[in-house]
């Protein structure tokens, strides 16, 4: 396969768990601009796993997904009794915090001769498993999409045990939630412990692949995209985030002459989608007409 | 003995919302709680249903405290409630509003599905048969947002049922409903009692007020200034002057004709 077409999935792959992880926010009514903050714990994590200890990627990247879903919970044990702008900034605030401390954290250790692991603000370099084990780029794509499709086949499952709706109705209203028996706290905390999971996985296999993350790189502007991906693409089935992802980084910064006009008109596109259809192209509605349509 | 308050109070900074009410619902009767705007009427349904904390006094249904309970486990053990501003859940279906979580004391283990969610619980209504009650069968995949007033009305109506309560409160259920509309309430409000489920009904329409409650209470600044039948009710002076004043008279004249 073409080297940039794999790189440029690759990535559409990559950010996609991350809006996978504010859309499911989303859904449970919060608006998170701290979901690069679980992308960056689960890079660091699994590269240290990794590069540092020698344990196997697959284990390290149950345990980036596994601490990315334990801090979510716990920041969000605290938060989710905040909402809206209150939540919002919350989430801002543990990921600038979660990147200040990254820049200053140093674990490193000797490894075949050289000094491995996070460096503060030089960043982290030599996560090589994934070279070392002789992985093409092709064959990594396509762990992606495997581990991708895993999580989306999973939100299916739970929208089919119902569970999805449960979480609507917490997003839409929690106090009529409360009154339909719904623990809207518990579901809450249950959100936010699902969606840093997601990131955390995210952000693990993205380090392996990058081989180098550094601090900067989890900057407020990756969770605001985050954020956007859901609300463009829609927010009635899982499959909307995803296609604000291929907007963005599929079409928009792939199409090199539009590259530099990129951020330019991602944000006019949001203002006119969010004018337009305020819960995105894939919402409720036609979610709802198409499945309608489709059972008959 | 039913739904039980005790020297109820509810105040805001030194607004008297709710003060020392005391009211004794019983099982299977339709109650009226009426009172002109502000008397705290919808404050007393907030109280009951765990909405607001009380000030003071205790809320009880069959001798439980309900006071400390938070509003799931209030639902759990059958209380059930309609707004007065419609509320439902917009971008779910209509049958995906009637899904109630089960919990609480009345957490049935022995089906997995049952823990997460369940169309009214084991023992509750069923869905369908709601639907066709609440005349909305037709409507069960169409988002709650999309439906007409009356529709979202009954809807509503329907999700409280859903999580088959012991006690329904209704607030205002006739809002913004013609006169006809409020014939067809009517013959609901009655076939739910029928049913078993005693009711608190808060209506500002005296003809469905007096045409259905076995005895109703009135408030006025937050006090209960009298409890009895509608007739009772229709004949206290205090009423009158209170609540129903000189402008209400014909409209109670035509209640009572």
């Amino acid at each position: 396969m073409d080297p940039f077409l794999t790189s440029v999935l690759s990535n559409i792959g990559l950010f996609s768990f991350l809006a996978l992880s504010a859309w499911l926010l989303l859904i449970g009514g919060e608006i998170s601009f701290g979901q690069q903050a679980y992308f960056a714990i689960g890079a660091y994590a699994s590269g240290i796993a990794s590069a540092v200890w020698g344990w196997p990627f697959a284990v390290a990247l149950a345990l980036g997904t596994a601490l990315g879903a334990g801090i979510g919970a716990l920041v969000a044990w605290p938060a989710a009794r905040l909402s809206g702008v209150h939540y919002a900034i919350a989430t801002l605030a543990f990921a600038e915090l979660t990147r200040a401390s990254l820049n200053v954290f140093r674990y490193q250790r000797d490894i075949d001769g050289y000094l491995t692991g996070p460096d503060g603000a030089n960043g982290f370099r030599d996560i090589r498993w994934v070279y070392e084990a002789g992985i093409a780029p092709g064959t990594y794509l396509a762990i992606i999409a495997t581990l991708l499709l895993l999580v989306i086949v999973l939100i299916w499952l739970a929208a089919r045990l119902n569970v999805m709706a449960q979480l609507r109705m917490v997003g839409e209203d929690p106090i009529l939630a409360g009154m339909q028996g719904i623990r809207v706290l518990r579901w809450k905390i249950g959100a936010a412990a699902a969606a840093g999971g997601v990131a955390g996985l995210g952000g693990a296999l993205f380090a392996h692949m990058a081989t180098y993350v550094e601090p900067a790189q989890f900057s407020v502007m990756t969770g605001v995209h985050a954020v956007a991906y859901g609300l463009i693409g829609g927010l009635g089935t899982a499959i909307g985030p995803l296609l604000g992802v291929l907007i963005d980084v599929g079409l928009l910064e792939s199409l090199r002459s539009l590259a530099a006009y990129r951020m330019i008109v991602f944000g006019g596109l949001v203002a006119i989608i969010l004018i337009l259809r305020p819960r995105g192209i894939l919402d409720e509605t036609l979610v709802t007409k198409v499945r309608s349509w489709a059972r008959r | 003995m039913m739904l039980t308050l005790e020297n109820l109070s509810k105040h805001f900074g030194g607004v008297r919302a709710v003060d020392d009410v005391s009211l004794t619902i019983k099982e299977g009767e339709i109650f009226g709680l009426i009172g002109p705007n502000g008397s705290g009427k919808s404050t007393t349904v907030n109280l009951i249903t765990g909405l607001y904390t009380p000030t003071a006094g205790t809320v009880s249904l069959d001798g439980w405290d309900l006071t400390a309970l938070p509003q799931h486990s209030r639902t759990s053990r059958g209380v059930a409630r309609t707004f007065q501003n419609i509320r439902l859940f917009g971008n779910l279906t209509v049958a995906q509003n009637l899904w109630v979580a089960q919990n609480g004391h009345e957490q049935r283990r022995e089906h997995f599905l049952s823990r997460w969610f369940k169309p009214g619980g084991e023992h509750g209504p069923d869905i369908d048969e709601l639907l066709q009650f609440s005349r909305l069968y037709s409507k069960r995949d169409v988002l709650a947002g999309n439906l007409s007033f009356g529709e979202m009305r009954r809807l509503e109506m329907a999700r409280a049922l859903a999580s088959a309560p012991r006690v329904l409160l209704l607030d205002e259920p006739a809002a913004g409903a013609s006169l006809e509309d409020a014939e067809l309430l009517a013959e609901r409000i009655r076939a739910v009692r029928d049913q078993g489920v005693t009711v608190l009904l808060i209506e500002h329409m005296m003809e469905l007020v007096m045409g259905i409650t076995d005895r109703l209470a009135v408030l006025n600044f937050g006090q209960k200034i009298a409890e009895g039948t509608p007739s009772d009710i229709q004949d206290d002076p205090q009423v009158r002057a209170a609540y129903l004043g000189s402008g209400h008279d014909e409209k109670m004249e035509r209640a009572s004709a």
